[in-house]
């Protein structure tokens, strides 16, 4: 505001100003300003409604409606997400599931069958105990049918020494009875 | 020390020979300095809608000035007027985005349109016959309820009614002085003190002192002018909008 405009024109400007008061009551300089005002303003409220603002307010509108629409998007394919991911989740417990169910079998049958494998396994040995037994018994039962006749045959042998006279094989017998 | 009210003269750039009109007699429409602050403002209010309305839907930084100054104007005719208030809202920015231009306009050149009685008086009448042509659009004969509030005592009615028309009539006349007033007060004041600067500055080192102080004063004033500026656009667009309120909803007055 320091600089002024000195106009070549001023020195023709009327001196009337020169005396003092307000050079805005200068009513020379009226009839002008408001013609060319009201002139300005008529020409800039018809191009700002009728070009410039309707942009302004539809940029303005475009933008809530593109971040209200993109904000709606958003929460679908959030929702879209959650229940995929409720699915893809209600799957794996599924699978796991059946994956157990699926363990549990195998371990079982394995088992059953390696019962099944113990016992004749089982049975087999019995038996062979068995055959076995049998076998010790019979062959002790002919080992004691042997002692009774060395018995005799010895004690036989033990009379006739003594007395010199041979026992006869029924008193051999009962004496050993 | 320079005349601090010379910045507000008027002073001719292109002449134009005096229009006559019947009745008015002879009109000076010469392009002078005010009458091309004006066109100025109004064109860049242009330029800067132009470039500010690119209906980007990532906004530059022009753009988003504009939409801002925009959405104030809009809030407020919203807020004042209601719903309503978007027929409005051209005339109202219209208004406030030209007396903006033109305040901020005065703080970078030489002169500032809105300094000149002329033009804010008659942007106070414009405003004014505005409110008036809404008032008997919207409300016919009805209108002249602006001036009997309802719920008055039979006794005092003359005498709020005196009132009521006489504040009526006062509103372009304060419309216009206030901003007349605060722009003129601003640039004198600035004119003043940086008178100072160049005065002290040259009595000596004592003056120096003085002639900071003084340019101190200058710079905190011109960033006080600037609010100014803003504030006074601002405060002509709130009060056209309370104004237009006031027969948009004259049921409710």
């Amino acid at each position: 505001m320091a600089t002024e405009n000195h106009g070549t024109v001023e020195s023709t400007e009327a001196p009337g100003h020169e005396s003092g008061g307000l050079p805005q009551l200068q009513f020379q300089h009226w009839g002008g300003q408001i013609v060319w005002l009201l002139l300005i303003f008529a020409v800039l409220y018809v191009v700002l409604s009728k070009g410039l603002l309707p942009r302004v307010s539809g940029a303005i509108d475009e933008r809530g409606a593109k971040i209200a629409g993109d904000i709606a998007d958003a929460r679908r394919l959030k929702d879209e997400a959650e229940v995929q991911a409720r699915a893809a989740a209600a799957e794996v417990a599924e699978a796991r599931a059946k994956a157990q169910k699926t363990a549990a079998d195998a371990k079982a049958k394995a088992s059953a069958q390696a019962a099944e494998r113990q016992a004749k396994e089982e049975a087999v040995l019995a038996e062979k105990l068995a055959a076995a037994e049998a076998s010790i018994q019979t062959a002790r039962d002919e080992a004691m049918s042997h002692v009774r006749t060395v018995a005799e045959e010895t004690a036989g042998a033990i009379v006739e020494k003594l007395t010199g006279k041979a026992a006869s094989a029924a008193e051999l017998k009962a004496a050993l009875a | 020390m320079a005349d601090p009210m010379h910045q507000f003269q008027i002073q001719k750039i292109v002449e134009v020979p005096p229009v006559k009109v019947p009745g008015l007699g002879y009109i000076d429409l010469s392009i002078t300095n005010s009458v091309f602050a004006m066109l100025l403002a109004a064109t860049l209010v242009i330029v800067f809608y132009a470039i500010a309305a690119r209906k980007a839907v990532v906004p530059g930084r022009l753009q988003t000035v504009g939409e801002m100054l925009y959405g104030l104007v809009d809030g407020l005719a919203e807020s004042i007027i209601g719903h309503e208030g978007k027929k409005f809202l051209p005339f109202v920015f219209t208004l406030f985005a030209f007396v903006l231009f033109m305040n901020i306009q005065g703080m970078f050149l030489v002169f500032t349109s809105t300094s000149q009685l002329a033009v804010t008086l008659t942007l106070g009448l414009l405003v004014i016959l505005t409110v008036v042509g809404v008032g008997f659009a919207k409300n016919g004969i009805k209108f002249f309820k602006l001036f009997a509030p309802s719920g008055v005592p039979g006794w005092i009615l003359p005498l709020v009614v005196l009132i009521e028309i006489v504040s009526f009539l006062v509103r372009p006349l304060t419309l216009a002085l206030r901003l007349f007033g605060n722009m003129v007060g601003g640039h004198v004041v600035l004119k003043i003190f940086a008178g100072f600067v160049v005065a002290l500055g040259g009595l000596g080192v004592l003056g120096w002192a003085g002639a900071a102080l003084a340019l101190t004063s200058v710079v905190a004033l011109t960033a006080l002018e600037f609010m100014v500026a803003f504030l006074q656009a601002f405060v002509f667009a709130v009060l056209t909008c309370v104004y237009l309120n006031d027969v948009v909803h004259l049921d409710s007055h």
